[in-house]
């Protein structure tokens, strides 16, 4: 009797201390998704790209053996319950770093994640997320512990510009060209607002007072009228792609003849088969390799894809690519971390800031080079303008141009 | 009152007296249970971890608004569907006040809860005239007036990015955790449930009930309909005012977009399930709408892995169990859970003999 009650508090000392063990080398990560909501056309592929992602590096060994510990939470793209969800993590999670969506709850989380030390990697490409100093002349408060993957929303706005300018001059056309944009009186399409008509205006562009649409998708006919009527040459859709869709198959209907153009979360391989002819031309912002690209990190890529589609024959959104890569950068910056020492939020903001022209290791022509500096969260300044056209069924993307955006350092958090 | 303070009354218990009669507790029992709930909340902190102290904390905040809900549809039988949105403008008052003037937090909820009455006040006029489907689509007007002026007013809210919301603080005292915010909470639910419950033993609570029961005889009576209607809307605002300000507060960060028709109407919901016109049944309803959406979390977290279907729809499983809920409550108890507890209480009052 008695050895069996030793032998069964051994027992259970060993499970006690394996469990804490266990505990002890796991690495909490965040995950807040977009699966529902006005966002979830572009925030499902891009938060499976991270489910994925994670999964698949927990079966390859991890981080140096370490598992990644994560939570995946439907947020709906309200910004409170993120802000709710974040206050609920802190007190059980603990995560030293988390997977983010929007731009509101993002930009509302920035002083949070600051004073707990928590790197964040946000689907927010937000030009106020950049300056982790806070010494940007138009930058709205320091973000310190912010990075993302991908131009920010402001320069990709004004490379497309730029791209606007060469292409007003090469169809020969003279005057003044007329720039507009369009979006949700949302933190999102509201981000590039100001900064992308500055630099507009400084390109020889009539800037145009801005028109708002629904970043739910609804009929956009009125808004096209007002579009046609003030004879804007460009057009920038501020909003997501399930929006963008119903505004453009309206204003093909009106008989806009504006040229679009729009971010990286405007347009995607299924808002060209939804909108048919009436998306032909538009011009967009594409951050990663396309599904279809044969490069060397593609091989990993379809491993990863394979984490929830083990038949490998779905067909990846450009969405979900970059969300792979984005999991993947903080990865490489968790190893970074380990190598300091220990893999807390801190160390995980220093492995981000000593990488250059960076690209993470097995995705290799999928992901763009990043660098990030101390001083400096603009990750990326390439812009790379796509065009696509539908032809019945399929479609066709085309690079139209890799534009090269200054990196002004009064345009640091703008 | 009085036919629910019989039913909790302990035989031999008689009442000869006026101020007997109106006490808050119908039983010297129940007295003492309520003191040692508080007691015990107060003591929570100790014993509870963050997540239910959460959950507590949301109990609070939102119960606070839904009292108010239940004074203007409970009691006086108005109907409004945009209680949220003065939710809303309680906690942008309250963090525009901070931010602005300065003011420590500890004065900016009382008085958001001020500035919420006065814009209730100005939505009332038109509900001292008006009533049922019209008064209805009145008050769904105020909520998406005031929505719009949420994302518009930067000077008052930032605009579509929201406001950020400084901690509670006394003396430089910082109630920055869910344990010290717990007591803030339970500060103001004791407080404001103490003025709710007192305020229907007055002369103006006993006004409401009868602007409620029938508005012409009310009026008959001498009542002035017009008075009360508006400042039922009033006291209803203020509620939520203080609520909104407790919730903007405890997230540090307020957003137009939290405070939608959904959230009115889930204050309805909460009132319903609680029971019209009972104020301890607003905290069961509260309660019941609050952790609803969390069990149906850890039901799907039992059948549902990582990035699978039913973790994708939960967000929608969520919602629908609360409209299934309020269906439901409809149907079968429609006086809701206040009044189930009573039928419990006297099932064991009497029992085994229930004739």
């Amino acid at each position: 009797m008695r050895k069996s009650i030793i032998l069964g508090s051994l027992l259970v000392a060993s499970l006690a201390f394996a469990g804490s063990a266990l505990a002890a080398d796991t690495i909490p990560v965040g995950h807040l998704a977009a699966y529902t909501g006005p966002t979830s056309g572009v925030g499902i592929p891009f938060g499976n790209g991270i489910d994925d992602a994670l999964a698949y590096i927990n079966k390859h060994g991890g981080i140096n053996g370490k598992q990644i510990k994560y939570k995946t939470v439907d947020y709906s793209y309200n910004a409170p319950r993120a802000v709710a969800t974040y206050k609920k993590w802190m007190s059980s999670l603990k995560p030293v770093a988390i997977q983010g969506w929007g731009t509101a709850d993002t930009e509302a989380l920035v002083k949070f994640i600051a004073k707990d030390k928590v790197a964040y990697i946000s689907a927010s490409y937000s030009g106020h997320l950049t300056d982790p100093t806070g010494k940007g002349p138009k930058s709205k408060s320091a973000a310190p512990y912010n990075f993302f993957y991908g131009p920010s929303y402001s320069d990709a706005c004004r490379g497309l510009v730029q791209w606007a300018a060469d292409d007003w001059k090469a169809k020969g056309k003279s005057g003044k060209p007329k720039f507009i944009h369009m979006g949700d009186n949302h933190p999102y399409p509201n981000a590039p607002k100001a900064a992308c008509a500055a630099y507009a205006k400084e390109l020889g562009f009539e800037v145009l007072p801005s028109i708002v649409y629904s970043l739910k998708p609804a009929d956009a006919k009125a808004q096209c009228l007002s579009l046609k009527d003030s004879g804007a040459n460009y057009a920038y859709l501020a909003n997501t792609s399930s929006s963008n869709i119903s505004l453009l198959k309206s204003c093909s209907t009106v008989g806009v003849k504006t040229q679009f153009l729009t971010n990286i979360w405007g347009w995607d391989e299924n808002s060209i088969k939804a909108t048919g002819a009436a998306g032909d031309g538009i011009a967009w912002v594409v951050g990663a390799a396309t599904w279809k690209d044969d490069a060397p990190g593609m091989k990993t890529l379809r491993e990863v894809s394979k984490m929830s589609d083990p038949s490998g024959k779905k067909s990846r959104m450009l969405h979900y690519i970059r969300g792979v890569c984005g999991t993947f950068l903080m990865k490489e910056a968790m190893l970074k971390a380990d190598a300091m020492g220990a893999i807390t939020g801190e160390n995980i903001k220093k492995g981000f800031e000593s990488m250059r022209n960076f690209v993470p290791a097995g995705l290799e022509g999928v992901c763009s080079p990043s660098t990030w500096t101390a001083e400096d969260h603009r990750g990326m300044n390439l812009v790379n303008v796509y065009t696509s056209k539908y032809n019945g069924g399929d479609f066709k993307m085309t690079k139209l141009a890799t534009v090269e955006v200054p990196r002004r350092p009064e345009w640091l958090g703008w | 009152m009085s036919s629910s303070a019989h039913a909790r009354m302990n035989c031999g218990e008689f009442r000869s007296t006026y101020i007997q009669d109106t006490t808050i507790f119908p039983t010297p029992l129940a007295r003492r249970t309520a003191i040692a709930a508080v007691i015990f909340l107060l003591l929570a902190p100790t014993f509870l971890n963050s997540y239910f102290l959460n959950l507590g904390i949301q109990v609070g905040y939102y119960g606070i608004a839904a009292l108010g809900l239940n004074i203007v549809v409970g009691f006086t039988g108005q109907i409004s569907l945009g209680h949220a949105a003065f939710f809303g403008f309680g906690a942008f008052a309250s963090a525009w006040l901070n931010n602005v003037t300065g003011l420590p937090v500890f004065f900016c909820i009382p008085l958001a809860g001020v500035m919420t009455m006065a814009v209730g006040l100005i939505v009332g006029i038109p509900a001292g005239r008006i009533k049922g489907l019209y008064l209805a689509i009145a008050t769904l007007a105020s909520q998406y007036i005031l929505e719009d002026f949420f994302s518009r007013a930067d000077w008052f809210t930032g605009g579509a990015y929201g406001a950020m919301a400084n901690p509670f603080s006394i003396f430089g005292f910082e109630f920055n955790n869910d344990q010290r915010y717990w007591y803030v909470v339970l500060f103001y639910v004791v407080l404001m449930f103490l003025f709710g419950t007192n305020l229907l033993r007055t002369r103006d609570g006993r006004a409401f009930i009868a602007v409620r029961d029938h508005y012409l005889s009310a009026e008959i009576m001498g009542i002035n309909l017009t008075k009360y209607r508006i400042l039922s809307f009033g006291i209803s605002s203020f509620y939520a005012g203080v609520g909104g300000a407790l919730f903007g507060h405890y997230l540090g960060f307020v957003s137009a977009e939290g405070f939608t028709l959904l959230l009115s109407i889930q204050f309805l919901g909460m009132i319903i399930i609680g029971g019209m016109g009972s104020v301890q049944g607003t905290l069961m309803g509260t309660a019941f709408m609050v952790l609803l959406p969390e069990l149906m979390e850890g039901g799907v977290g039992l059948f549902g892995h990582g990035s699978s279907g039913l973790m994708q729809a939960l967000a929608y499983i969520k919602e629908m169990s609360i409209g299934l809920a309020i269906i439901l409550f409809l149907i079968f108890e429609p006086d809701g859970l206040a009044h189930r507890w009573k039928m419990i209480k006297a099932y064991w009052k009497l029992y085994p003999f229930s004739y």
